[in-house]
Order: C-alpha cells, then structure tokens, then sequence
C-alpha cells in the first residue's frame, strides 16, 4: 500500500479529534503530579473525597477539539470526492455530514456531561479522551471503504464506548451494562468478521469496491455458481454485524440494559452518535459495495432483508417501549423504534432511482434524531442526578410537576418528545418527511404504513412524559439535583434551537443532506 | 402599505404567534398582563382578518389573497397561502371567536395563566394556518400544530378525566393524520417524472391528479378521508368527541366545536374530494350515508345524556352529520348549505359551549339533574341560552335555519352522486331522513333548556347563580349579533362560497360538463319538501 501524506487531510475530521484524546492524556499526565504533589495525598481514584477542580478544562479541551473536527467537516464540505489510502478509504460528501454529526453530537454531549460529572464528583481524566477516541472511529467508519479499515475502525469507537457505559463504576448497573455490551458486541464483531471473510472468499479482495464489482459480475451471470450464494450470505452476516449496532431487533436484547445503566450523557451520545456511524458503514456496505440494483432488489437481494429487519424493528421497539416506566428505558426502545425508521430509508435505497432520497432522507433523520435525543437525554441527566450514584433507576414519577418546578426544563423535554413523535414544527417531523416520503417513492408502501402506524403507539409513550410533566401534580418539591446547571442549560438551548431550526426552516439541513447524495463515492 | 396589502393574509396568520411571544417574555405571575395581551393580539388578528373580507371578491375564481415564497425548495416545499370564499369565512370565525374565547376564560382560568395564553394564541395560528395553507407540507405542519395546544389545552385545564381526554384526542387523530401524510408523498412522488423536482404544491397536483388511475385515488382518497373523518368527526368514529369536549376547558371546547371540527369537513371540500373527484363521487353515497347515521345517532344519544356538556358534544356530532350530508350530495345548494352550516355550527355550538361554561364557572356542577329554575336568578343569561339553543335548532330567523334548509333541500334534489335504491333516489331517503333528525334536535334542545332554565329552583339554581357580567356581556353580544345576521341576511355568506361549491361540484360530480350557473340560491322553499314542512311544524 502506497502511503500519500497528502491523504491525511481526508481524514482530518478524525485525525483533529484523535490529537484532542492524545492531548488531554498526555495532559492528564502532567495534572496528576502537579495536585500529588499539591496535596500530597494518595491515588485519587477510587476515594470518595471531591476530585479536583482543575479537571474542568477537560470538558471545554474536548469540546474545542470536537467544534475544530466539524469545522473541519463542515469547511471540506464542497471539494470533490477522493479516495485515500489507495482505496482503503474515501472522502466524500457522504462521509463528511456523518463526521459533522458525529462531532456536533460530541460538543453537545461534552456541555451535557460537564454538569453532570461535576454535579456527581466524578469528573476523571479518561472521560474526554475516551468520547474523543470513540468520535474518532466514528468519523473513520464513515469513510471506510474496506472491510479491514471498518473492522477496526469499528473496534476503536466500540471499545471506548464500552469503557464510558462503564463509566461511573460504582454502581451495579452500570458494570452489568458495559458486560453485557462488550460481550454482545464482540458477538457482533464477530459476526461482521465472518462475514468479511466470506466476502474475502468470493472476491479475493476486502475492498467494497472490489466486491462491488464482484456482484456486478455475478449479477450478469459471469462468475463461478456459487459465488451468488457466497456474496449473499456475506452480506447478510456484515448487515447482521451492524444490525446490532443500530439496535435493530432482533439484534436489540443490549440496548434497554445498556441504555439504562450507562450514565445518562453517555446514552445521549452513545444514541446520537453511535447510531450515524453504523447506518453510515452499513449504507457504505450495502449499497457501496452490495449495491447493484438488480441484485439488490431480487429475490435473495438485501432490500428484502432490510424490509423484514425494518418491520420487524419499528414494530417491538415501538410496542415494547408502550409499558416502560423508566424514562431512559423507553427512550432505549425509542431509540430501536427509530433505528427501524432509518432502516426504511436503508431499504428504500435498493432501487437505483430513489437511492438520492433515501441517502438524503437518512443524513437528515440522523441529524435530526441525534440533536433530539441528545437533548432528552440531557434533560435525563439533569433528573437522574441524585439517583445516579445510589444506583436506582429513573421512574416517571420523579417527573411529575417539572413544569412547576423548572418550566424551562419543561418546555424542553417536551419539545423533544413532540419531536421524537415526528410532529411539526421540530426536527422529528421533517426527518419523517424525508424518510417516508423516499419509501413512498420507492413503492414500500406497506412498510411505511407499518412506520407511521407504529408511529402512533410511539406518540402514546411520549406523550405519557408530556403528561407527567405538566399534567400530574408534583409529588415531590425539590428542585433537580447540584450546581452546574449552566453547561447542560446552554447543551439543552442548543439542542432545542436545532430541533426547531431543522423543523423550521429545514432547508440548510437538506443541501447538506443533498450535497452528500450527489458526491456519494461508491 | 403595500407590504401590508401583499401580506394581509401571512400577518393574520402570525399575529396570534406574535402575541404568545410577547406574552413569553412577560412575568411569570401577572396573570392579568398575559390575558390582556392575549386579547389584545386576537382582536388585532380578527382587526387584520376585517380588510380580508372587505377585499374579498367573491366572483373571483382561484385564490385571492395569495402569497408565495420560498420555504425548503430542496425539499419541494413552498410558503403558499391563499384563500377561496370557504376559507375565508372559516378564517373569519376563527379570528371572531378568538377574543371571545381569551374573554370567556378571563375569570376561570387562575392556574398558570401564562402557558394558558400561550397555548390559545399559538393554536389560533395553527388553526388559521391550516386554512389559509396551499401547500400539502405547509397545510400538514398547520394542521398537526393545532394537535399540541389543544392537547395541553385540555390535559391542563380540564376536568376530573382530563388526562385521558387528552391522550385519546391526540391518538384518534394522529391515526388518520399520520396515513394522510403517506398520501401526501404519493402525490408528492408522483407529481413530476423521476429525477425532475417535484412538488407539494396544492395549486399545482390539483391540476394533474384527476389524471390517476381509479384505483390509486381510492385508496389516496381514503387516506385524507380517514384523517377528515376523525376530525370532523363522522360516525363512527367520533369516540372521541364526547371526551374532549366534556373534559375541555369552556375555553377549549369552544374553540374544537367552533373551529377544529370545522378543520375536518373543510378537508373534504379542500383536499379529499377535489383531490380525488372518481373515488370522491364513487364513496359519495357511502359518506353521505354516514351523515345521515350520524344525525340520528347523535340525536339519540343526546336524549340519554345527563352531563350537560355531553349532551352538546353529541349535538356536534347531529350537526357535522349534516354537513357532511350537504357535501356528499354535491347540489350547488347542498354544498353552499353544507359550508354556511360549518359556520353556523361555529357561531352557534361555540355560544351553546361559552353559556354552558358560564353555567359551570356557578355552579361547577354539568349535572342536568342538579339544574332548574335558573330562569328565575339569571334571567338575562337563561334568555340568551334559549336564543343560542333556538339558534342551534334551527328556528327559522335564525342562522341554524338557513344551512339545514339548504342541505336538505340540496339533497333532496340530488340524482348523480348519491344515485339510487332501486327506483327511489336515494338523496330523498337520506333527507327525510336527516329531517327526523331536525326534530329530534329540537327534542333534546329544548328539552334540555326546560330542565336547565325552567321549573322549580334546584341545587345549582340556589348557590352563586348570577346573572351575566360586563365582560360575559361582550363575549355573548357578537355572537348573539353573527346569529341573527345570518339568519337573516345570509346573501354576503353565499355568495362568498357560490363560486368555490360550484368548482367542486364540477369537479366531481360532472367533470365534462359545462359550467353550471349557480342558481338556486333564492329559489322559494318548496312547501312539498319535507324541509320545508318540518320548518312550518317547528313554528
């Protein structure tokens, strides 16, 4: 492999935010010697005194390299599309919006955790680093286009989520969260890396772009009879490897346990960011390297496992989220319900014709759902404070009367979960539009019924939160846990203000979206 | 000036929204300063709506008041907004009964006034919006904003099952709503060959979609009639009415009886059927049918209630059965019937609701059996009951009597859409049918008003049951007025709505044919219709 400098700059976004980690470890040498010496006292790890206040320039550390990685995305936004690496990845418009997600849900989830690892004392050192890490292999999987690059960039953003979800370690719940994560999620390594092999097998090369020609052969009949069934099977096994990450079902049995026990800004981002990365290497798989429309859409093809995977997501996610009355559990079975949506935009794109809508139609259900569900779970922080640390879980009933006590924080959670139910005038709703309207043009018609069906048990859920906030009387009067209510009040007025400006005035959204679609490198 | 005469509509549209901004930034507790800015920004909105109707001309065909700019043109979606002589009349109750709902809550509402405002003035411009919309994401944005106001509007101030109101408001629905929006994007999908940009516009699918198959548009049309139906609502599928408008706030249900309902039966003149003129003529019988079920069911069911605000949710559903009769029937008079009774009902149920309220605001009792003999302590308020409640029958001088004669006359003549039972046509059955229905309306009416203002003084009679107040005054004088101008002089409403019914019925109903003339209007009652015979055995 022919190594270009120059290919660096493609990859820039996740480069900046792999200096940020770098920089803060590096940092955190320094500071731990520095307040030893200060204090003179003892390891500060597991003791219960108040870690020091001069990690606080971590979080701001962090969420100035994030912005830097989004500028970066954002300013790179209209050069043409190139592969890097010689063909191990690519830069394009594709990979350049999921690199802006990825870092925007970084710098809100930056503000969220401030608060909140402040406001609990457990503010340490490799909190930052690890989320940075993590946006990194985000970024990169974007780009991938070879099944060894995605494997690894896959492990570098799953093993420091695996150590966040952990992250506040003493509880029960959160080590049993992480556990189960980790074990699940090399399963699903596993699955991929199986189905890399047999892609390997049937084409002699780990490039999508390879395997793409390599279907584009079987489908014209030109290759040896068994490569068919081999290219099939390989594509079923790295969907299924990354239909655990987007938490479809049947591959969802973490995400309650993980959602739940992982601290609340880690879930927003692990929701928000997490989610783009996988849709982004699975559109890259499917449709880069499997993408051949008449194999796609035949009667072994992809899109009829996407629809089935899609069905079956939106309707257990949105029905198991019905009895939930942990707010954080059923946003963990909202986030399957909206990983079936996305998946309807995925399977919409088997056809040739309205793969731009579809392309379009997930960037912007991704953004969209990430500054959402970013927000929730930033207002889930705020609430669950106190009952972190002691272990308990989150009930409605320690909702009740927020709008009496913090009618800003109210207002707030409401306007997410209206937007959550994809109803005007938020992000949710256009993100809907998007999606349904490209399945619609793609003719899945039953599907999207099935969605906006579905849809409906969704909205009852949310609306069960809207109820306890403003229309049960408080039963408790005090006001939400500790201080810093600053950095999550300015994560949370973000959130709201791009919820309503994607609902709004969408417009900005969709350019982006689209000038992704054009320069979508294959 | 002239910003301002390009933009009439857009400021009517916004102007509540300007006023729960304003309010937004006031102090939490000076309840008195949000209602008065709430009062003030609705009786600028109906002060803008005023030159609207001035400036209306109403033989002209299309859109007057139009405006378009640009919204998400990636996205294929367009500010345009622009009103026909129904819209306009609908936007003209709307912005009329927008004061008049701030002032009837003005002593009732103590409880966090603030977000109460809000909710009213930011649902006024969801509810003007989803009529002045001329583009099918801009009219579902509208038209699903009005769910959330509402939705607090009841789950917030309501009575004792409120939460449960609320919730199956917002469910029933967002069902209908969510498949109307999947029709949206077929259109949308279909409105230009692939890889050209395609549009939402309204003005624009109207014009090419009579072109698809019969088959595509029956289905299409059943996913807008689903959500209209909901709304509207017609049987059966109305479950949800009784609850919403029990449990509301005064407030609330004048505004869901006087304007939201309204939102369903305009959908079908605006969107379903001319939309889909072959599934909408082929389904005419079968809705028309529906009606006239709901008539006599809502009739009956009324008879049995004891709650005196359940009782007039059923009437809603009697009297939205008529309007759905007169637009099925597809007769120039059925039609102009049908969209003067919308009005009718809006004017009328809002002032049956407001009274009621004032009634519970007393007495915070809607047990029928607790009331009798009000008459005798508040003599003003029991006389205005009986005129709305007259009004609601439809006694002739008033305006209930013009829209129910005009559709039953309309679909008694009716041949083509609603065909025939053998050799009977079966737009007779259904009127002397529907005519039951006027005398049962008459029944419960005036039955309930002996129990309420008659008879011997009971609990609710004897405990804090005043007359009317200054302020109760000036939300019950303009609606008492709008009662008996339409009643009386109906001609302006008319001939607002003559040339859109008659566009619809051409479109559907006789697509070849040549322009019909629209007259009719002022053909004298018949003395051998029924209509015309139930009218003389109501005097």
């Amino acid at each position: 492999m022919n190594f270009n400098p120059s290919d660096l700059q493609g990859v820039l976004p996740a480069l900046i935010l792999a200096i940020g980690a770098l920089v803060l470890l590096t940092s955190e040498v320094f500071l731990r010697a520095s307040s030893a010496l200060a204090s003179g006292s003892g390891p500060q790890g597991h003791s219960e005194r108040p870690a020091g206040a001069d990690r606080r320039y971590q979080a701001w550390l962090a969420a100035v390299f994030a912005a830097l990685g989004l500028w970066a995305a954002v300013a790179q936004m209209g050069d043409p599309a190139a592969p890097l690496f010689s063909g191990a990845a690519v830069t394009d418009g594709f990979a350049r919006v999921i690199a802006a997600v990825v870092c925007g849900a970084l710098v809100l989830s930056c503000f969220v955790s401030f608060g909140y690892l402040e406001a609990l004392r457990a503010t340490r050192g490799e909190y930052y680093a690890l989320a940075l890490f993590s946006a990194s292999g985000m970024c990169l999987l974007g780009q991938a286009t070879d099944l060894i690059v995605i494997f690894i960039s896959l492990e570098v953003m799953s093993l420091a989520v695996y150590c966040l979800s952990a992250y506040l370690r003493r509880g029960q719940r959160p080590a049993e969260a992480a556990f189960k994560y980790f074990v699940l999620g090399s399963f699903a390594a596993a699955i991929f890396l199986y189905g890399a092999a047999l892609a390997y097998g049937a084409t002699g090369s780990t490039r999508l772009a390879d395997v793409a020609n390599a279907v584009r052969l079987a489908a014209s009949g030109g290759s040896p009879a068994g490569t068919t069934t081999l290219l099939f099977a390989a594509a079923a096994l790295l969907a299924s490897g990354f239909a655990f990450k987007v938490a479809a079902v049947p591959f969802h049995m973490w995400v309650p346990d993980v959602y739940d026990g992982a601290p609340a800004p880690v879930t927003g981002f692990m929701a928000a960011a997490v989610k783009v990365a996988a849709f982004a290497t699975l559109v890259r798989i499917l449709v880069g390297g499997f993408g051949e429309p008449s194999v796609a859409l035949g009667p072994h093809g992809w899109q009829k496992l996407v629809v089935w995977l899609s069905a079956l997501t939106m309707l257990l996610g949105n029905l198991l989220a019905v009895p939930q009355r942990s707010v954080k559990r059923m946003l963990a079975y909202s986030s399957i319900a909206h990983a079936g949506y996305l998946l309807v935009a995925v399977a919409a794109m088997a056809g040739a014709q309205p793969r731009a809508d579809a392309l379009e139609g997930l960037l912007f259900y991704l953004a969209a759902y990430g500054a959402t569900v970013i927000g929730a779970f930033g207002v889930v922080a705020l609430i669950e404070r106190k009952d972190a640390l002691a272990g308990a879980g989150d009930d409605l009933s320690s909702w009740a009367g927020l709008s009496e006590r913090h009618p800003g924080l109210a207002a707030a959670m409401t306007l997410f979960m209206v937007s959550l139910a994809g109803i005007p005038p938020t992000a949710g709703f256009m993100a809907k539009v998007t999606v349904f309207r490209a399945a619609i043009a793609a003719d899945l018609v039953p599907l999207a019924v099935l969605g906006v069906l579905t849809s409906v048990a969704g909205l009852y859920y949310y609306l069960r939160v809207v109820v306890y906030v403003y229309m049960v009387p408080q039963t408790k009067a005090e006001p939400v846990a500790g201080g810093h209510l600053i950095a999550a009040g300015i994560a949370l007025a973000g959130c709201a203000a791009l919820v309503l400006w994607m609902g709004i005035q969408p417009d900005t959204f969709a350019r982006l979206a689209q000038s992704a679609t054009t320069s979508f490198a294959r | 000036m002239d910003f301002l005469q390009s933009h009439l509509l857009t400021l009517v549209i916004f102007a509540p929204i300007l006023g729960a901004v304003i309010i937004a930034f006031l102090p939490r507790d000076e309840g008195g300063q949000h209602k008065g800015v709430a009062l003030l920004a609705s009786l600028l909105t109906f002060a803008l709506s005023v030159p609207l109707a001035a400036g209306f001309r109403p033989a002209a065909r299309g859109f007057s008041f139009e405006q378009r700019t640009d919204w998400a043109p990636n996205l294929g979606f367009s500010y345009h907004v622009g009103l026909d002589g129904v819209a306009l009349l609908l936007v003209l109750l709307t912005t009329f009964l927008g004061p008049i709902v701030v002032l009837s809550s003005w002593k009732y509402i103590q409880d966090r006034v603030k977000f109460y405002c809000i909710s009213l003035l930011v649902l006024e411009t969801a509810m003007v919006g989803t009529l002045a919309a001329l583009d099918l994401v801009l009219f579902y944005v509208f038209w699903e904003a009005m769910l959330i106001p509402m939705y607090l509007l009841i789950g917030m101030w309501g009575s004792e099952r409120r939460i449960y109101a609320a919730v199956k408001f917002f469910l029933f629905t967002f069902v209908g709503s969510v498949l109307m929006l999947l029709a949206i994007f077929y259109l949308w999908s279909h409105s230009a060959p692939p890889g050209q940009l395609r549009t939402f516009d309204y003005v624009a699918l109207q014009a090419q979609m009579p072109s698809l198959a019969a088959g595509t548009q029956k289905w299409l049309f059943l996913a807008f009639a689903l959500a209209f139906a909901i709304k509207v609502p017609v049987w059966p599928l109305h479950t949800w009415l009784p609850d919403a408008h029990t449990e509301a706030p005064a407030a609330g249900s004048i505004v869901l009886a006087g304007v939201m309902l309204k939102m369903g039966t305009f959908g079908f003149v605006r969107y379903a059927m001319p939309l889909f003129p072959a599934a909408a003529l082929q389904y005419a019988p079968a809705i028309a049918a529906l009606g006239v079920v709901g008539i006599v069911y809502g009739s009956l069911m009324c008879m049995a209630q004891q709650d005196l605000k359940r009782l007039i949710a059923y009437s809603s559903v009697a009297h939205l059965g008529f309007v759905m009769l007169g637009l099925s029937a597809l007769t120039p008079e059925a039609v102009n019937g049908a969209v003067l009774q919308m009005v009718n009902h809006g004017v009328s149920t809002g002032a049956l609701f407001l009274i009621v309220g004032y009634f519970y605001e007393r007495t915070h009792t809607r047990d029928l059996s607790q009331y009798g003999g009000v008459a005798r302590v508040a003599p003003a308020l029991s006389a205005v009951f009986l005129v709305v409640v007259l009004s609601s029958i439809g006694l002739p001088g008033t305006n209930g009597f013009i829209g129910e004669f005009l559709i039953l006359i309309g679909t008694f003549t009716s041949t083509t859409p609603l065909g025939n039972w053998g050799s009977l046509p079966r737009g007779q059955v259904l009127s002397v049918l529907a005519a039951t229905g006027v005398i049962l309306g008459a029944v419960y009416m005036l039955w309930m008003v002996q129990r309420v203002i008659f008879g011997p003084k009971r609990r609710a009679a004897e405990h804090g049951m005043t007359d009317l107040t200054l302020r109760e005054w000036l939300t019950v004088v303009p609606l008492l007025a709008a009662i008996l101008l339409i009643g009386v002089y109906p001609q302006p409403f008319l001939s607002a709505t003559r040339v859109p019914a008659e566009e619809l019925i051409q479109r559907v109903a006789r697509p070849r044919a040549a322009r019909p003339q629209g007259a009719g209007l002022q053909r004298p009652p018949d003395p051998d219709l029924p209509g015309a015979a139930r009218a003389e055995g109501e005097r």
